[in-house]
């Protein structure tokens, strides 16, 4: 399953769909929206992606896991809009015959998601904290 | 021939839109197409590393473009 979405998705669901005789393990990888970086208070995150091109680099990713790890499933679903602290931002999940390979894959299935795919991500700060600037595009860097 | 331009992130916000359309001449390619960019737009000046996609394919500087091309600018992403 690869998803770009403005809805929240639900993790047990996603478990489920990868639940099959050959599995013996899921990893799951669940991002969220964090209330502080680097020591500013966060308010809100904007998540903006390019969605045709950020579709098919997911689907790439899932590809070249299922093709370097000896794993029977990924799911990688990523949201974008407007989110809040504690939202959900993105859920990798890895499905394999041994704990191992899962944990590897799911790694390597976030590292590749957060270098590659045309996805960007805009913190707001709480205003009430007198910060300037009010919100900054976050680099793969910071 | 025509092609469009499409913005993300930063640079949508800098330059106001999130898409325009650019006229170029026959066998113009991506680097031709930042050059004319440049001109008009002060926030492409800066040393970020751009990458850019034609028709959602990441391409090389010296890529030649269509009538009908889609070329997205892509600055540094971050999602995860």
């Amino acid at each position: 399953m690869i998803k770009i979405t403005r809805e929240d998705f639900s993790v047990d669901e996603v478990i489920k769909s990868l639940k099959r005789s050959e599995v013996g393990g899921i990893v799951t990888f669940v991002g969220i929206v964090r209330g502080e970086s680097q020591g500013q208070p966060v308010e809100r995150l904007e998540i903006e992606a390019y969605e045709e091109m950020a579709l098919r680099d997911l689907e790439e990713i899932r590809r070249r896991a299922l093709e370097k790890f000896r794993i029977e499933e990924a799911a990688i679903i990523h949201r974008i809009g407007d989110l809040k602290v504690s939202d959900n931002i993105v859920l990798i999940t890895v499905g394999a015959a041994h704990r191992e390979e899962a944990f590897e894959a799911c790694k390597f299935i976030l590292e590749e998601v957060k270098g590659l795919a045309p996805i960007w991500k805009k913190e707001h700060y709480c205003e009430s904290k007198g910060i300037t600037p009010k919100s900054r595009w976050v680099t793969s860097s910071s | 021939m025509k092609v469009t331009i499409k913005f993300f992130a930063h640079l949508k916000e800098e330059v106001g839109c999130d898409e325009e359309e650019l006229e170029l001449g026959r066998g113009a390619s991506v680097s031709d197409l930042l050059e004319i960019l440049r001109r008009t737009h002060h926030v492409l000046r800066g040393d970020e590393k751009l990458l850019v996609a034609v028709n959602g394919v990441r391409s090389k500087l010296d890529q030649r473009l269509a009538e009908g091309d889609v070329v997205a600018l892509l600055p540094p992403v971050s999602g995860g």
